[in-house]
């Protein structure tokens, strides 16, 4: 029941930032092509579910960061957020370190895979081969995950699946009303 | 003979063990994993039962030659054991007990039940006990597919629950309760003495390689603790999550994420484009509510009326066309949403900015309006107007029902 309560204003919240991102473009009329609807539909929702977290989670922190590469999308980010949109500065940084770790963890890897020569292939190394290959699957979707740790990407994961649900659900909801194919549905 | 008689004193510990673990059975929260291994030990030398005799102990009805070579390690490990016991490592020396246990037991047949117990005993101590020491002795010990298996499903759920319960299943049908404790992923790493011979070298070498990997083994088990109560509330969210293995719930869990973005991709791209393109609109009407609502009733009250004729209007459309009623709405400037939530942001906005009327029509499938007829089908479109806030900052919200229309 607390959950569902956290639920239902985490979504309140979330759909209050997104109208307010969806009010900065005034400049839809008839041309404008689906796709770049789609976009800066998707932009505002992404943005407005990542600062429902207000920076608590990396993934959201990686979010806003990697739409704020692109300049034009810094007022979106300043208006839904309410704060300054970071500095290019800051995530310089970060993607520096974040290169050091990547380099540090590929030599890590290489030198791993030629010092074990398993003779016999059981299934306990067919295993551990499919785990690390998912877990860098999953590491490729959470956005900003790539750097995490095994715990803390769970973790992160756990956070962004309840963050996407509650943007499914709002988007759904919204969707349905403004066109009624998509039946309504709620979770 | 001489260690085996020393070895008697030690072994009477393991009784209490046993006991415990039977209680462990009845009452899951009996044993605190948490505690720590002063309290452990406590708690296990406080009931000291010396029952030497009821233990049983056929050293003599063993064929002797396995019982030679079994003495060997076994005097090994007694040596180990009162090293440990001497240096402060008292843990270590309890599990290094229990590999004296079982070294007995792979040699006697008839000590199937209570090595079998000793194994499910040695699941339940979860915390910070490096199982890794006696992991890697099974390993040696037995068949080692089925020990990885095992040691992976067991790693995997990590709880004591699960542990204790799944193993014994798996244990009493082996011939000596086979490799279930939890872990036995020890790192490769240090894993480099593993190879080689078979029997009682091996042992030996996995023995000091625990030792030396000690802090290692304990940082490892709590890790795995974390990622097994980690995963399992992932468990939760994710549906079709009861998998035990590792590899196939993160296969889920892919799943999952990418499903639930394709969703957020493919309705950003429906004809949400039509209500992006409403709420610039939004302001307009509320900066001319604004005016019109900073002046007297009858203007608010005009402005109700100018609602109430869009509603009307809004209706009759929607008994033809649900799209045309959109399409009407959104020429308006005005959306559909959910009651509670458009309630939600008024308040809320309200509360925080003055000025600020948002003028909406809301949907909400659920509630049934004036019409007194169908419930479920019914769609209530509701027209929610939040009235301008006063300068003394009060602020109202009117519902007004239009009326029912079923769904097609």
């Amino acid at each position: 029941m607390k959950e569902r309560m956290q639920n239902s204003s985490l979504k309140q919240e979330f759909l209050k930032n997104w109208i307010k991102g969806l009010q900065l473009h005034t400049n839809f009329n008839k041309n404008t092509t689906i796709l770049e609807r789609r976009k800066a539909i998707k932009l505002s929702a992404d943005i407005a579910i990542a600062s429902t977290r207000n920076s608590t989670t990396r993934w959201s922190r990686a979010l806003i960061s990697d739409a704020s590469r692109d300049g034009s999308n810094k007022t979106l980010i300043e208006k839904i957020s309410g704060r300054e949109a970071p500095r290019k500065d800051s995530f310089g940084l970060i993607r520096c370190s974040k290169k050091i770790m990547k380099r540090s963890r590929v030599t890590r890897q290489i030198r791993a895979r030629k010092a074990v020569l398993p003779s016999v292939v059981g299934a306990s190394l067919i295993e551990k081969k499919l785990v690390k290959s998912r877990t860098r699957a999953l590491k490729r979707l959470v956005p900003g995950g790539e750097d995490m740790d095994e715990i803390s990407l769970i973790k992160e994961t756990i956070d962004y699946i309840v963050s996407l649900r509650v943007q499914v659900d709002v988007m759904g909801r919204m969707a349905s009303v403004a066109d009624r194919l998509i039946p309504f549905k709620s979770l | 003979m001489q260690p085996t008689s020393g070895e008697l004193p030690e072994m009477n510990n393991l009784n209490p063990l046993v006991s415990l673990h039977d209680s462990q059975m009845s009452k899951s929260s009996h044993f605190d994993p948490t505690s720590s291994h002063d309290d452990f030990l406590d708690q296990m030398f406080s009931s000291v039962p010396s029952s030497a005799s009821s233990f049983p102990w056929p050293e003599d009805h063993a064929p002797p030659q396995p019982c030679h070579l079994e003495d060997q390690s076994t005097a090994l490990l007694a040596s180990k054991l009162r090293q440990q016991q001497i240096s402060n490592g008292a843990a270590k020396a309890l599990l290094l007990q229990h590999e004296l246990m079982l070294s007995r037991g792979l040699a006697v047949n008839d000590l199937r039940s209570p090595s079998g117990a000793d194994i499910e005993f040695l699941n339940v101590p979860h915390a910070d006990q490096d199982d890794v020491v006696d992991g890697s002795y099974y390993k040696s010990a037995n068949l080692d597919h089925e020990a990885s298996v095992k040691a992976l499903f067991n790693g995997f759920t990590g709880s004591i629950g699960h542990s204790s319960n799944q193993p014994q299943h798996l244990l009493h049908s082996q011939k000596f309760g086979g490799p279930a404790v939890p872990e036995m992923n020890q790192p490769a790493a240090s894993g480099t003495s593993g190879g080689g011979t078979a029997g009682q070298p091996k042992q030996r070498v996995r023995a000091r390689r625990g030792q030396a990997t000690d802090p290692h083994s304990i940082a490892e088990r709590l890790r795995r603790e974390r990622i097994a109560e980690r995963m399992k509330s992932l468990q939760e969210l994710v549906p079709n999550a009861n998998k035990t293995d590792k590899a196939s719930m993160l296969d889920e869990i892919i799943d999952y994420v990418k499903f639930l973005q394709l969703q957020v991709k493919v309705l950003s791209m429906s004809r949400l484009g039509g209500a992006a393109a409403v709420s610039p609109l939004v302001p307009d009407i509320s900066s001319e509510g604004g005016r019109n609502g900073n002046g007297t009733q009858t203007a608010s009250s005009s402005n109700n009326d100018g609602m109430t004729v869009t509603e009307h209007q809004v209706a009759k459309l929607m008994e033809e066309d649900m799209g045309s009623a959109m399409q009407y709405l959104q020429g308006k400037g005005l959306c559909l949403m959910p009651i509670s939530l458009a309630t939600a942001i008024s308040t809320t906005t309200c509360r925080t900015r003055s000025h600020h009327p948002l003028a909406s029509a809301s949907n909400n499938p659920l509630l049934n309006s004036e019409a007194a007829g169908p419930t479920s089908p019914s769609i209530s479109a509701l027209t929610v107007q939040s009235a301008t806030i006063a300068a003394n900052g009060g602020g109202e919200t009117s519902l007004k029902d239009v009326n029912s229309v079923s769904k097609p």
